[in-house]
This record gives structure tokens, C-alpha cells and sequence, in this order.
């Protein structure tokens, strides 16, 4: 079989430049990046995709893509089947619960049950609460979650922070975190057999290993 | 699971796979058959997967399995079989990755790990994490050629490298027996010219807890998801009764197995079959045309309702139906085809017309 490996590059965001970076240090120059979803690259064998950070784990699940770069939180997000190659180290994040600074609840365990959770990760969220034997009604938003207090839409949230500047902008104080992130080449489980010669190169480039 | 209460209190299930039903069969109804048993299934299954990516609940499998023997050859006919299937139904490029459950757990049994060290072991595994498995390794004081040996049964892709693994001393006596049935299952693959097409995959670990022996999957590269798989289970059996039984066998998910021919250029072909309808004042003549075209296997039907041609007309272009034909009182004339695709009606005699389906169908 003579296909080309694709890998999902985020299309915007904070993992957007690093993640291509990444690749130019592994000799993957990405050639066409403002004007295509498909683009080609400096090294023949590999074509870049750019795709939503946030559907990448999915594309690479169903090996839509061979390869993707996203957040660890997205792939467990999405409950991604993936292998998560390579930590690659930018992007850190992390997803945290949150209250209004005025609110009397000072740690998740005093989280009454039935509140109402603002979030863009509802299956985390869901999870994270049910393990802890919270009852909780999870609202599904797609970004600013951290509006969803002052609307009265949710008494707390769960959204992810790199330094907590926005949070403190608008307000809200953590009372608990739920995980640490950082941005992970993952791949397809049979891609990874189709492909392992090419991966490992590859992986060995990204890893500053000498071939 | 689906799990939901009878009337009375009685706790039911959907089924989520067929070995269970397999096994509860062979102990309770088959307790004489004469060993070793060969059973085969196409069957639905349901199965409610927390995640959203995967919304279907029923799926169709077809499985083997070969019950009552654990030799090397049980394991080869099951693998055999499984790549003939596939090739069978058309499939290209098909490849079958087998790792071996109880090699694995020999080998974190003899290095002494706790449950929460195989976990995280399994983990580094699956995720192809070598970097991770090398430092946790060095964390948990592993012995050198143990560690060694990981790593190299991680590089392992062919089923023949593994023989260049051997650990000496007595608490690997396990462990090497695996390896030596692998060898011998090599063997067996290459005799069935098929050693070519099965891998070597250390990092296959799902449900160790269940399987005893070899646990493979397999795939075509136009697909990102396994095809289907199996293994090897000798304990599994004895939990439906007395008998103590080894078994292996195979699971394919059919859903799977049409993506994958999609995914390879495989074209389902149209439906061939030629459906008309049959409108007539005359019953007789009407009843009599229509058994002669499903003698020769057009799908008819007998307009049973007393519309006019025109809304009969109208019915067969909404139902799909290839012609509407109108009859006279007596078949020795012409009947009207009307052909609903093209909009077009012709005289013709009936059995002339037959004879036009007969060429078709």
C-alpha cells in the first residue's frame, strides 16, 4: 500500500503554532498552512490535516488521520481509543472546578448535589462528579464557560486554566483540580502497525534522537 | 451490559457477546458430545459503550469456537480460519496481531509486581509507551534480563523473533513455556502458510484477566478499528458448570467487515430484483399473471385496493416498483406495461414480456 500517513494539526488555537514547530523540528515542514485543510508537507510521505483541536482525538480514533497533535485532556475528553505517543510538553494546562469568589462552597466534597456544572467537557465532568458520588446536572457550553455563573445559568464550572488570569478576571476561585494536560502526538492503533517504520523515525526526530 | 426486570422480579440481560451463551450451551446441553467441539454463530449482540463516539447499541458478530483441546493446533485452525474468512469475503491486505496473555503475566508474576504495578505494566504496554516502560522499570528494580526481555518482546513484530527471548532460572520456568508454545504455534501458522500474515504484538493486553493463552485481533490498513478478534480462554468455560474445558475461538463484527470492503473500493451491488404490480378489473386474469411472474422470481404484487390506474400508477412510483402492468379480460391479448422509471406505457403480450423479465432477472 502506497498512501500517504496523515497527521491532524489543530486549525487554531494555542496548539496551532507549537504543534507545527514540532513537526519542522522533526523535518516536517508544513507548506501550505493558511489556505488548506489538506496541506502538503516538506517530506513526501506525510500530508498535514488541519482539524478542530477538539475533533482530532475522534479523527484519529476512527484512523480518519493516522496521526494527530492535541491536548491529553481532549482525548480523554472524547474517549479517544488512541496511543498516546509522545508527550510533547506545550500547551500545559488545567481543568478545574470553579466557583464564584463570593460563593460559600470552599471544596468540591461541599458541592450540594443537584448544582448546576457549566462545561466544555461534559464527559470528564460527568465522571469526575459521579465517581466522587455527586449528583450533579452537567450543562454542556461550547467555550466561556466561566460566563455561565454570572448569566445564572451554573453555580460552578469545570474549564481548563494555564495560569488562572482569566478565571481571577472574571471572578471565580478553584476549589479543585481534575487534571493536568499537555498537548500528545496520539495515533491510530492500526495505523501504528501500517506505518511503524515511518512513526518510529518520526518519533525518534521529535524526540531529538539521533537515527 | 442492558440489564431490565421481568414482571415477576427476575433480573434479564441483552446479551453483550456470544461466548458466554457458547459456553452456557456446551455445559448444560451438550454435556456428551464427544471433544473436541466445533461451533460456529451469527448472531446480534448489544452492548451500551459509555462513549459517545460509538452510539450503536446492537451489533451483528460471526464467531468460532473450538472447545475441549489447548494444543498448538487448536490455536493454528482458529488463526487459519480466521484469515480464510476474511480473504474470503473479499478483504485485502489482512493481517492478524497476536500477543499472548499468559506469557505476559507470567513475566510481572516472576518480577514480582503487586496488582497496582500490572496495572500501570499493562498500561505502558498498551499505550506503546517505551520510554515510560523503560523508567518504570529502573523505578521497580527490575533484573536486567527481565528488563531486557520486556523491551525486546516489545520490539518483537514477527513470531519467530521471539524465540531469540529465553530467561534463565527457575521462577521464568512459566514464562519460557509460553514462549516455547508460541515457537511451536509458529509452526503451525507456517504450515498453514499463514506466518506471514500473523504479527507478534507484546503490547496486547485487554482483558488479561480472561484470556489464558494467545489474544489477537485483526485488521486491513484502509480501517483505523479492529475487524475483529480472540483468543485463547481455558478457565472461562468451568464457570457455567462442572466441566473444566480449554477453548479458543473468534469474533468478527460484520458492521466492520462492510466498512472495511467500502474502505477498499468494494461495491455493494444494486438490488437485482424486478418488482411489479398488477392492476386488472378482471381477478382472474389479474391472479393468474401475477403467479406466473413470481414463478419466474419478479417480486408482484396484485393491486388489492379498487383505485383507478392512475393512482395504481402513482402508488408503484412512491413504492419503487419497476412496472405496473394492466390486464384484460383474457391473457390471449396484449397487456399495458408501464414502465414507472421511464414514464412510458407499450402493448405487449404477457408471455412476451416474461420472456423480456426472465432475460433480466
Amino acid at each position: 500500500m502506497n498512501k500517504k500517513i496523515r497527521i491532524a494539526i489543530p486549525n487554531k488555537g494555542r496548539l496551532k503554532k507549537p504543534a507545527i514547530e514540532a513537526l519542522a523540528r522533526a523535518g516536517i515542514e508544513v507548506l501550505e498552512e493558511d489556505r488548506a485543510y489538506v496541506s502538503k508537507t516538506s517530506d513526501p510521505r506525510f500530508e498535514a490535516i488541519f482539524a478542530r483541536a477538539n475533533d482530532i482525538p475522534v479523527y484519529v480514533h476512527y484512523g480518519a488521520v493516522d496521526l494527530g497533535i492535541t491536548g491529553h485532556d481532549l482525548i480523554l475528553e472524547r474517549d479517544a481509543n488512541v496511543l498516546e505517543l509522545m508527550d510533547l510538553e506545550f500547551g500545559y494546562c488545567k481543568l478545574v472546578v470553579a466557583v464564584p469568589e463570593n460563593s460559600s462552597i470552599e471544596s468540591v466534597a461541599e458541592v450540594p448535589a443537584l448544582t448546576r456544572v457549566a462545561t466544555g467537557f461534559p464527559n470528564i465532568t460527568r465522571n469526575f462528579f459521579e465517581k466522587r458520588g455527586k449528583q450533579v446536572e452537567v450543562l454542556e457550553v461550547s467555550g466561556t464557560a466561566e460566563l455561565a455563573p454570572k448569566l445564572g445559568l451554573a453555580q460552578i464550572i469545570v474549564d481548563i486554566t494555564s495560569t488562572g488570569e482569566t478565571l481571577r478576571q472574571n471572578k471565580l476561585r478553584i476549589i479543585g483540580s481534575i487534571l493536568e494536560s499537555t498537548s500528545r502526538l496520539a495515533c491510530n492503533k492500526i495505523a501504528y502497525r501500517t506505518f511503524e517504520k515511518q512513526i518510529t523515525e518520526l518519533l525518534a526526530k521529535m524526540r531529538g534522537e539521533s537515527e | 451490559m442492558f440489564k431490565f426486570q421481568d414482571f415477576d422480579g427476575k433480573l434479564l440481560a441483552l446479551r453483550a457477546e456470544m461466548t458466554a451463551p457458547v459456553a452456557r450451551i456446551v455445559t448444560t446441553r451438550m454435556p456428551s458430545a464427544p471433544e473436541p467441539i466445533r461451533l460456529f454463530y451469527v448472531n446480534n449482540v448489544f452492548r451500551y459503550s459509555q462513549s459517545y463516539l460509538k452510539r450503536e447499541r446492537e451489533f451483528c458478530q460471526a464467531g468460532v469456537e473450538l472447545i475441549g483441546c489447548n494444543t498448538p493446533e487448536a490455536d493454528g485452525e482458529i488463526l487459519a480460519l480466521l484469515i480464510s474468512s476474511l480473504k474470503q469475503v473479499g478483504l485485502q491486505e489482512v493481517r492478524v496481531d497476536l500477543g499472548h496473555a499468559r506469557l505476559l503475566k507470567d513475566l510481572m508474576n516472576a518480577a514480582g509486581l503487586d496488582e497496582q504495578q500490572k496495572v500501570s505494566v499493562q498500561s505502558l504496554l498498551s499505550c506503546r509507551d517505551s520510554v515510560g516502560l523503560k523508567k518504570f522499570m529502573e523505578q521497580n528494580n527490575f533484573p536486567s534480563d527481565l528488563r531486557e526481555a520486556f523491551l525486546e518482546l516489545s520490539r518483537c513484530r514477527r513470531l519467530d523473533e521471539v524465540s531469540s527471548i529465553s530467561l534463565n532460572g527457575s521462577k521464568y520456568d512459566m514464562a519460557n513455556k509460553q514462549l516455547e508454545s508460541l515457537m511451536e504455534l509458529q509452526k503451525t501458522l507456517k504450515d498453514y502458510k499463514i506466518d506471514d500474515l500473523v504479527f507478534f504484538d507484546f503490547s496486547l493486553t485487554k482483558k488479561i484477566e480472561y484470556y489464558t493463552g494467545m489474544v489477537f485481533e485483526a485488521s486491513v490498513p484502509n480501517l483505523g478499528l479492529p475487524l475483529g478478534g480472540g483468543g485463547r480462554y481455558d478457565n472461562f468455560i468451568e464457570k457455567f458448570g462442572k466441566l473444566k474445558l480449554p477453548a479458543t475461538g473468534f469474533a468478527l463484527e460484520i458492521g466492520k467487515l462492510l466498512q472495511a470492503l467500502t474502505a477498499q473500493g468494494f461495491e455493494i451491488l444494486e438490488d437485482p430484483e424486478v418488482k411489479v404490480i398488477v392492476a386488472s378489473q378482471f381477478r382472474k386474469t389479474a391472479v393468474e399473471t401475477v403467479n406466473a411472474l413470481r414463478e419466474i422470481g419478479v417480486i408482484a404484487s396484485l393491486e388489492v385496493t379498487k383505485r383507478t390506474l392512475e393512482k395504481t400508477r402513482e402508488y408503484g412510483k412512491l413504492t419503487e416498483a419497476d412496472y405496473v402492468i394492466s390486464v384484460g379480460s383474457s391473457l390471449e391479448s396484449p397487456v399495458t406495461v408501464y414502465d414507472v422509471k421511464s414514464n412510458v406505457s407499450r402493448d405487449v403480450m404477457l408471455k412476451t414480456f416474461l420472456e423480456e423479465l426472465g432475460g433480466q432477472a
